[in-house]
């Protein structure tokens, strides 16, 4: 058990229930022909959320800090593909599936090791375009497929 | 219509050619997704989720509904079975419900016996699908009549304990599954109101308003967290895989294992039907059970077909249990199920007492399907074993890229939106961290699926009662619920402090 993270959970899990608490308060209290408005359920849970954040506060008092047993961690590796993952979802509307799917793929191949780069570049450009080629021209759904710009 | 009508009907259904084509994908992609490392049952739903959307969007809604969940139920049992390959041959587990597989069925590998355990456990979940379907078959229909008579009273208590059930069974840490419970119901919240019209929790985000959409939470939880675990922590290290010989299991093999393979099927049906209790523990027990039963218990850990036939017939009844109260109760008790019903509720189909009068189609076809599943992994799993072993060397730095970019066209393919993306993507990051800190991920979808139903519930019963709570302890039906949802936390807890050690159900 990572103490340091429980407690950082507990505060922020106790942060998140006080949120919908106090803004519950501001929703409607009762609802036409009921007494009981839409604000009673996020005000409960969130009392309920408060509670079970004090408790694993808590509990990590009695927790025994491990030793560092860490294995070896690829936090770079990571790190770069969540970023590359956001790009990937943030340009994916701009740029079109095709082109934004084959940069990420050949970036990711390339990130998690291979050491070709031209098979990375064939492999990503043919998975996009396999993927691409079903769903649009086989199932009919739509995609972004180029950019707006192209005009195609 | 007597429940043996209703049933042929729905065999039509699952052998129109196109769902049992569904059914073929779904459990050749389920038994893929098992054995590669890293995806997982719940993963592997998850995934394919916004894919079979896509590939139905052709037919009716109803149809369509049920072809959607006759693929998603085939990955759910390919994937069972998948799980149990790379245990046997590679001595890690794919998903936890096969761990205790390792104990066995690795030996027997190593023992050269390795076909042999593979096809036992294929004969042997095949079985337990048999049993879970004739159980199914008889119990759903009752279940359903029963569960109509309840009012919103007793519905709400019987959410709560199927959540308190999980909750408590649900990690290693019962405050953390708790918090993700009530965080998955907090989430739920957020949207339009459906009773009153109000927005809640929306800060004016027209993205808000339709609430948080199931599908990509579960997806970024699931698959993208699982797959983050991955790029962290794998080094990959190769791993030698042991060879598969003579497939077929020998005359003394077969007579072995029958009678484990009937006690673990039934054992693992109801275990399955419990909410909370999942395949898991089902493989846990059918293993402790088959332990104490043998003339040689000392067997056990060295080799034994038993210890293979009987966790692996009750893991997949277990898995065939939990459609029991997804069905007729409308309460999934565990990861998967839960990731099931939120693809039925997709296409507007309500799992509950209900489905059984309203879409007999899905409901009986989902169930005939089953059996066509089963037939379909037996068929494809004896010739195929050797091909799926080879799938466990598939590089990694290929597979990883490629999942995430399936999780993000699917997800952008059904929703159509940037903000669903970026949520995908915090899902995943936070699906990693949670689970990695013993956070189980479950409850949290469990409770984002059961969230509308159960404050409608609550408040529909707080409306007839004028807003006295006292309306859930005085009706008995629902204080029994309300009761048992206690002592479902409570005894684990006075357990422990005895300093009993309480088995748990990881995952599920």
């Amino acid at each position: 058990m990572n103490k340091t993270f429980d407690r950082y959970a507990s505060v922020v899990f106790a942060a998140i229930g006080a949120f919908f608490v106090v803004s519950s308060r501001t929703i409607a209290e009762s609802a036409y022909g009921s007494q009981v408005g839409p604000n009673l359920f996020p005000l409960i849970l969130g009392i309920i959320l408060i509670l079970l954040s004090a408790r694993l506060m808590f509990e990590t008092r009695s927790y025994q800090q491990k030793e560092k047993e860490e294995a070896p961690h690829n936090l770079k590796r990571f790190l770069i593909m969540v970023f590359a993952t956001l790009l990937y979802a943030f340009f994916l509307e701009d740029i079109g599936y095709i082109i934004s799917t084959s940069i990420f793929l050949f970036v990711g191949f390339q990130v998690m090791g291979n050491k070709t780069w031209w098979k990375s570049a064939l492999v990503a450009v043919l998975f996009t375009g396999a993927v691409y080629g079903l769903y649009v021209e086989i199932l009919e759904g739509s995609l972004p497929g180029w950019p707006t710009w192209f005009g195609l | 219509m007597s429940a043996l009508q209703y049933l042929s009907d729905g065999f039509l259904l699952a052998l129109q050619w196109h769902n049992l084509l569904y059914a073929f994908i779904g459990v050749l992609i389920g038994t893929a997704v098992g054995v590669l490392p890293g995806i997982g049952p719940m993963s592997g739903v998850a995934l394919l989720l916004p894919v079979t959307s896509s590939l139905t969007s052709g037919s009716s809604p109803e149809e369509a509904a049920a072809s959607a969940i006759i693929l998603l139920a085939g990955v759910y049992y390919g994937a069972m079975y998948g799980g149990s390959t790379t245990s046997i041959l590679l001595n890690t587990p794919g998903e936890s419900s096969s761990v205790v597989t390792t104990l066995d069925g690795y030996q027997m590998a190593k023992q050269g016996r390795a076909g042999s355990a593979l096809s036992i456990a294929a004969i042997g979940s095949f079985f337990a699908g048999l049993v879970a379907l004739i159980a199914l078959v008889f119990l759903a229909q009752p279940l359903a009549e029963v569960a109509l008579s309840f009012g919103p009273a007793e519905y709400f208590s019987l959410m709560v304990l199927g959540l308190c059930a999980v909750s408590g069974l649900g990690g290693k840490s019962m405050t953390k599954a708790l918090i993700m419970t009530i965080f998955g119901l907090l989430l739920a919240t957020i949207g339009i109101d459906s009773v009153s019209g109000v927005s809640r929790f929306t800060f004016d985000i027209p993205d808000l308003y339709q609430g948080l959409e199931f599908l990509t939470i579960a997806v970024g939880l699931f698959a993208l967290g699982e797959v983050f675990k991955t790029i962290m922590e794998d080094n990959g290290g190769a791993q030698d895989i042991i060879r598969v010989g003579r497939v077929l299991p020998t005359r003394q093999d077969l007579k072995d294992s029958a009678a484990p393979i009937a006690r673990g099927s039934v054992l693992g049906f109801f275990i399955g039907v419990l909410p909370g209790a999942g395949a898991t523990l089902a493989s846990f027990f059918s293993y402790i059970m088959e332990k104490k039963l043998s003339k040689h218990p000392e067997r056990f850990g060295k080799g034994a077909i038993e210890g293979v036939a009987g966790p692996e017939s009750a893991n997949n009844g277990a898995s065939g249990g939990a459609m029991v109260p997804l069905l007729t109760l409308g309460i999934p008790g565990s990861g998967t199920t839960a990731i099931l019903m939120g693809a039925l509720l997709m296409y507007n189909v309500q799992p509950g007492p209900l489905l059984f009068s309203d879409h007999p189609q899905v409901a009986w076809g989902l169930i005939a399907s089953m059996f066509i599943g089963n037939v379909m992994l037996l068929l494809l799993n004896m010739p195929l074993v050797k091909v799926f072993a080879k799938i466990i060397d598939t590089p990694s730095q290929y597979l990883l890229p490629m999942i995430i970019a399936i999780s993000v066209f699917g997800v952008y393919a059904v929703q159509v939106s940037t903000f669903d993306l970026i949520l995908l993507l915090i899902c995943g990051i936070a699906g990693y961290y949670l689970a990695k800190n013993d956070f189980p991920l479950a409850p949290l979808v469990l409770g984002l699926v059961l969230g509308p139903m159960i404050e409608n519930n609550m408040r529909r019963a707080l409306t007839t009662s004028n807003g006295d709570f006292m309306v859930f302890i005085n009706k008995p039906i629902s204080a029994t619920f309300l009761v048992i949802a206690v002592l479902w936390l409570v005894i684990p807890m006075l357990l422990k402090m005895r300093g009993k050690k309480v088995i748990i159900n990881e995952e599920g």
